[in-house]
Formats: structure tokens, sequence, C-alpha cells
């Protein structure tokens, strides 16, 4: 420290700081380079990559591939299936988003002013989160079966008829979102409480004083400063939502399935890319996707942000 | 005891809760979907049961012509289905017992898991040392899978071997590529029992008689469909709802593509035939009601006695006698109706340019297409092999469900699709409308509908076609 104060004063002393600046930026530099070359070549690359196979015919088999500028892109308007797993794409994100923040916040809220020990509460909500989706999926293609489906069986105790709901793309969606709610509800539970937790006592106790009840605590005091941690849910639950692929696949599209083809922006991009070897017009689908994404979490960014 | 102790259980339970629920989770994903975890086995956890076809074919003294390497070396096998894992398996095992220094690793995948590998893998060098699909021809077409070995090519070439209709799909540039393994061939599968009951003494001859024949076994209880008359092919992923389609347009007098003189295609569905087909679809499910939507389709629903009868491929017969060995049903060749005949799907086996043992690949494959081993893909699997010199006596006798899929009949011809790379994009976006179509009730009585809806997937096709310079 002695060494760094005098070094601003003389000029050899001076000189010696920077070296241990730049000793200090060279140590830096040389200990991320790993990391950011890996980095680079398994994550920005690709997306470079694919930004610029997007202005091509590329086929996956056939090596040559020709400059098509935005033709793919033109292409994609008048492509009905690319807008129907558009619009299936940003309906399932909403309805995921909508209700599994507002489950995950109601259940945060309850488990944190209402149940004392609520960690064995918080375990059950949140183990879904830890199952692989695999087999989460096939139980809930047999939970939605219509022939022996569990929820059949509940239903058929009120005097409703047996349901097809993944037969039906209208059904087919909404069940695949019910799902998706139940699996990730308890992952935005836990990042919500810990908000809820880190919220200073102090706060929520003056307002008591000032005459706030538990709605004016929850609406002046708990959302306004949860809001840094309801962006971060907002951003990583649109990410995971508009990314949906195993879930859709195992429970409509693989060789096993019971249901209908139900169009997702992913299942697209894989049935151009590899099944169609579609390299150039699949990576125009992927940087649409990419697109709408920066967007929309651009956009919490700006409507969420803490102004605090 | 004390809070801390308390805390420190908590944790403890909480582990072991969260352990517990990992292995669960382990457990579902180990007895999950075939679709995503491939069948592995390897030779040396073959069974026994095969003995007998081993000893014969020791004693036949095999020689494909081929020099098998005498390094120890492991041959990777992948195959496009993964009912066909311990077919492979016995066979794998037979070959070790030939050549102890070859040892196999066969991963048999869900048929859309493969196209998907194989789709990197090909392109990339990193596929297996032999391909079993129906599905190279693109890559063939690209350049990147290598043409047959002399020897090869004169027996594939060979008609008394192999019939034209099939090994012409073999055929780029006047070269072979893939030895012709099995075929998806399809028959109507019926139930003797339910037969029996609603008085019906012989199967469906005719497309009318399917109809009618549907509408007499069709059984509902409470106003809910207990066992469906035909089921049809509704849902699911892929093409196979429009090959399913397919097998009902061809007798009618339609097909998805047809050829023109020059070589070029266009839709072969846009026409009385396909509205014909698409009708009878329509009808069967919501004027006649011999099938719904909701309830068990395909080999699940006929095993399970839930419908009459159904058009299928010939594995279903290996899968029957696994598990309902006591189902009394047979089987019948498809339908007349303008014209008669039968789609056949047909597989072959490749060896890929990356293989550092191509002749030793080239000899598991000539090993394994012996008349034994072929009986025994009848007897366990139930596919047909391409192959008409030999006669299956013993299978035929041990299966004769069998009977239908290899019948024959001057006037019964055998068809394939086209062997064109955009086919699969074709079949797999027609299957998306149709699919659809089978959903909308209001088609019933609207043969401006059903029109409508045949005229925008011809147009789909057609499109697709003329951006592969292939339309005509």
């Amino acid at each position: 420290m002695a060494r760094s104060f005098s070094s601003r004063k003389e000029g050899p002393a001076h000189l010696g700081g920077s070296t241990l600046q730049r000793q200090k930026l060279l140590f830096v530099f040389v200990g991320l380079t790993p990391i950011l070359l890996i980095y680079g070549v398994v994550r920005i690359w690709p997306i470079i990559r694919t930004f610029s196979l997007s202005l091509f015919d590329s086929d996956l088999v056939k090596p040559e591939a020709k400059f098509v500028g935005f033709q793919n892109y033109t292409d994609l308007l008048s492509d009905d299936s690319f807008k129907t797993a558009f619009i299936n794409t940003s309906l399932f994100a909403l309805g995921t988003v909508v209700a599994s923040l507002t489950l995950g916040l109601a259940l945060a809220l309850i488990l944190t002013q209402f149940i004392r020990r609520s960690g064995i509460y918080q375990l059950v909500y949140f183990l879904p989160f830890v199952m692989p989706i695999v087999p989460v999926a096939i139980v809930w293609r047999w939970i939605y079966d219509p022939s022996y489906g569990l929820l059949n069986l509940f239903l058929s105790w009120f005097g409703i008829p047996k349901q097809a709901f993944l037969l039906y793309p209208e059904t087919g969606l909404w069940a695949i979102v019910a799902m998706n709610v139940w699996k990730v509800v308890g992952y935005n539970m836990v990042i919500l409480i810990v908000g809820i937790r880190n919220i200073p006592l102090l706060y929520s106790e003056a307002a008591a004083i000032d005459g706030a009840g538990r709605f004016g605590v929850l609406r002046y005091i708990t959302v306004p400063l949860l809001k840094p941690v309801i962006l971060f849910v907002l951003v990583v639950t649109t990410i995971g939502a508009y990314n949906v692929f195993t879930s859709v696949y195992v429970m409509t599209q693989s060789t096993t399935a019971s249901g209908n083809d139900i169009k997702i922006l992913v299942g697209e991009i894989v049935l151009n890319g590899f099944r169609y070897s579609k390299m150039g017009y699949a990576s125009s689908e992927a940087v649409i996707l990419f697109v709408v994404v920066m967007l929309l979490t651009l956009i919490q960014f700006r409507f969420v942000r803490s102004d605090t | 005891m004390s809070e801390e102790s308390k805390r420190r259980l908590s944790r403890r339970k909480f582990v072991a809760l969260t352990g517990g629920a990992l292995a669960a989770s382990s457990l579902l994903a180990a007895c999950g979907d075939p679709t995503t975890a491939p069948t592995t086995t390897t030779a040396s956890s073959a069974t026994t049961s095969a003995t007998k076809v081993a000893t014969t074919a020791t004693s036949t003294g095999f020689n494909s012509g081929f020099k098998v390497t005498s390094d120890p070396i492991t041959l990777s096998i992948w195959a496009d289905d993964t009912g066909m894992a311990p077919w492979y398996q016995k066979v794998t095992a037979e070959y070790t017992k030939l050549h102890p220094n070859v040892k196999f690793d066969v991963q048999a995948f869900a048929v859309r898991d493969f196209e998907t590998k194989i789709a990197a893998a090909i392109p990339s060098d990193t596929a297996a040392d032999i391909m079993q699909s129906g599905a190279f021809r693109k890559y063939v077409e690209a350049g990147l899978l290598p043409k047959n070995p002399d020897s090869v090519t004169k027996m594939v070439a060979d008609p008394t071997i192999f019939p034209k209709e099939l090994t012409d799909t073999l055929v780029f540039n006047n070269n072979y590529y893939g030895m012709p393994f099995y075929q998806g061939r399809h028959a109507i599968y019926y139930n003797k029992d339910y037969f029996a009951a609603a008085g019906l003494s012989t199967p469906p001859a005719t497309m009318d008689d399917l109809t009618t024949y549907a509408q007499k076994l069709v059984k509902v209880d409470g106003g809910n469909m207990t066992v469906s008359g035909l089921s049809l092919r509704l849902a699911g992923a892929g093409s196979g709802i429009a090959e399913k389609f397919m097998m009902y347009l061809y007798p009618n007098g339609g097909n998805i593509l047809e050829k023109t003189s020059e070589g070029k295609y266009h839709n072969g569905y846009n026409n009385d035939a396909g509205v014909k087909t698409l009708k009878m679809y329509i009808d069967m499910l919501y004027k006649n009601k011999t099938d719904d939507p909701k309830i068990k389709h395909d080999t699940e629903a006929f095993q399970l006695g839930a419908t009459a009868m159904y058009a299928r491929e010939s594995n279903v017969v290996g899968d029957t006698a696994n598990k309902k060995p006591d189902l009394k049903y047979s089987t019948a060749p498809m339908p007349k109706g303008v014209r008669w005949g039968d789609l056949s799907s047909p597989i072959g086996l490749i060896v890929s340019r990356s293989t550092k043992n191509t002749d030793t690949a080239w000899d598991f494959i000539m090993f394994s297409q012996q008349e034994q081993y072929l009986n025994l893909l009848l007897t366990d699997i139930g596919w047909i092999p391409q192959r008409q010199d030999y006669a299956f006596t013993e299978a035929l006798k041990l299966r004769p469900q069998l009977a239908a899929f290899t019948f024959k009949d001057p006037n019964y011809k055998l068809f394939t699709a086209p062997a064109i790379g955009s086919f699969d994009e074709i079949e797999t976006k027609l299957a998306d409308r149709l699919s659809k179509a089978y959903l909308d009730s209001s088609l019933l009585n609207n043969d401006a509908g059903i029109k409508k809806v045949l005229e925008d997937a011809a147009k789909e096709t057609d499109d697709i076609l003329k951006k592969a310079n292939l339309y005509g």
C-alpha cells in the first residue's frame, strides 16, 4: 500500500506502480485466456456461424453453399409451419412465465409469511425441478392418456367424458404448459423465497408502524424490493420456455408419442436442419429465436428494472 | 436435542430425500422412452438360443471372398429400429465365434433418432462402420457413402436374388449403394374372435369390404367406442401418417408422387383418388364411426383387443409372438380397389466411408444374409427379407401370419416410394396436413373442404419438388 501511495508522487516509483498494474492485468489476461478461448469456440463462434449460415442456401450433406442474402428470412414469412411454431412457442412461453411466476410468488409469500417450518414444503415443490425431463414427460403422457390416464379418471368422477388432451393442438399445448409450470414453479419459488428473506425486516416493520396492512407491505415494500429477483426469474423462465423441446418431443413428436405433433421453434430448427438437411434455413429460424429472446429480455430489463 | 443438531438432522433428511428423489427419477429414466435411449448390446452378452444356427454356419464354411482382418477390432453397427437389437445380438455372436478377434458394438435406435444421428455423423465421418436404414439416399446423392464393391454389386443386381423393384432404389449414377436387407411390407391384421362374433368368415378382400366390415366389427358401450372396426393411423410423429394414407390411396388409383416419362415428379393425390381416400377416413371417423381419435390405436390397440383390424408391417407378428402369444389373429393381403398392390419400404445395410475395416464389415454383412439368419429375422423379429431365392419354409410354418406379407399374385403389385432425397420432407409435411384434416369433423359431407385440404398439400408437395429441381 505504502509503495503504491509513494508511487503516485515519485516518477520512477510511479513507473514501478504501472508495472505492477500491468503485471496484474497480464496475470488476469493470461488466467482468463483459456476460458475465453473455450467460451469463444463453443459459444460465440457457433452464434456467429449461425448468423452467417442463415444467409446461405446451405445443405448439411452437401459441401457447396450458395449465398442467398435474406431469402431464407423472406421464405420464413410464407412458411405456415414456422408461423405456427412461432405462435405456439410464444403462447407456451407466455403461459409458462405468467403461471410459474404468479404461482411461485404466491407460494414464496405463503411459505415465508404463514408457515413457520416450511422446509418440507419447499422440498416437495422443488423436487420436480431436479427430475430429468424425459421420465417426467413420459409420466405426464400417461397422466393425459385418454384411455387409462389419471386425469381422465379424476374427471370421470365429475361426469366429464374422456378427453384426448395431447391429440388436439388446442389442448395439447396447454397440457404441456401445465406440466412445465409444475416443473419450474418450485425453482422460481426458491429463488423468490431467497429474495424475500433478503429484504430487511426493518422496512416492513416501519411500514406496519405507519399503518400499512399485509397487502400494503406486499405492494409497497416486498414487491418493489423484490424487483431484481423477479427480473431474474422472468428472464430465466422466458429463455427456458422459448427453448422448449424435449417435453414437447417426448409427449407429441417421438416415435412412441401418443399425441399430435405440436410445432415449436426448436423442433422446427431440428426438423429443418437435421432431417431435411436445410441448415441455412434452420439457421435463419435460430436467428429469429435468438433475436426474439434477446428483445424480450431487453424489454423485461427495461420495465422490471429496480429503481432502488 | 440441540437446535444445531436438529438443523443437522434436517439437512441429512434433506439430502436423503433429495437423493431418493434423484434415484427414483433415474430409475424412471432407465425405464423410459426408447426414443431417447438406444438399445445397446455387445456380442459378449449374446444368448445361446442361436447355437444350432452357428453350428450350421460354421459347418457350411462360409466364405464371402472378403479378407477378414486378423487384428483385434470392434465393428460398430447402428440400426434404425430398436426391435432389431436381439437379432444383431445373435448374429454378431455367431460371427465372433468364427472370428474371435472381431467384436461388435451394436446400437439400435428409434428411426427418427437414427435419422438425426446420421445427419451429423455421416458428413463428419463419425458414423458407425455398418449402418442399417432406408434413408441413405440423400447421403448417396451427396457422395458421402461409398458404392458397393464389385462382388456385392453383382449379387445385388441379380434379379433372381432380389426383386428389381427394390434394388432399383439403391441405384445412383449406375452404381449400387448398400446391401438389400429387409422390407416393410403391409397386410391387414384382423382379430379372429371379433370376426367370428360378427359372423365374418373371410378377411376383407376389397376396399368396400374394408368399410362394411369395419361397421360390423365396431363395438360401442354406453356411448363410448370400446373396439374400433378399423384402426386408422390418425396421429403420431413423422411421415407414418402419410405412408398409411398412401396404402389406401394406391388401390383407389392414386399415389403420393407420380413419375413422369421424363423422370420428373408431381403430386399424385390432388385428384379423385385422393378425395376418395380422404373421404373414406372422414366417413369412418364421423359418419360410420368405426374409429375414434380418442381411443387406442395401432399395434397397442390390436394387441389389447381395442381394434378388430388394421394395416401394418410384418414386424407386428414378431412383436405379438413375444407380447401377446395367445392373441387369435390372422392377416390378409392389402385389399383390392381399381388396382391392387402393397407398398414395400426397403431397408438396407451399408458400410460407411469412414470405416477402417471395409472388407471385414462387408464380410459380416454377407455373413448376416445367410438363410438361417434371415429365417431368424422372420421368426424372431418378423421383418420380411428382400432375398427371394430362399423359401423361408421353417419361418412361415412357425409364423403362418407372415404368409400375407410374402403373398404373390401377378396382379398384386409391389410399389415403393420414389428414391429421391426430398421424399421424406414431402411425406412428413403431407402427414402434418392429413393429421389436422382427420381431426376436422367439418370435412364430413364437405367435398369442397376435402379438395381444399388436398389442393393446399399438393401445392406444398410440388413446391418442394420445384426447389429440388425434380418437378415435372
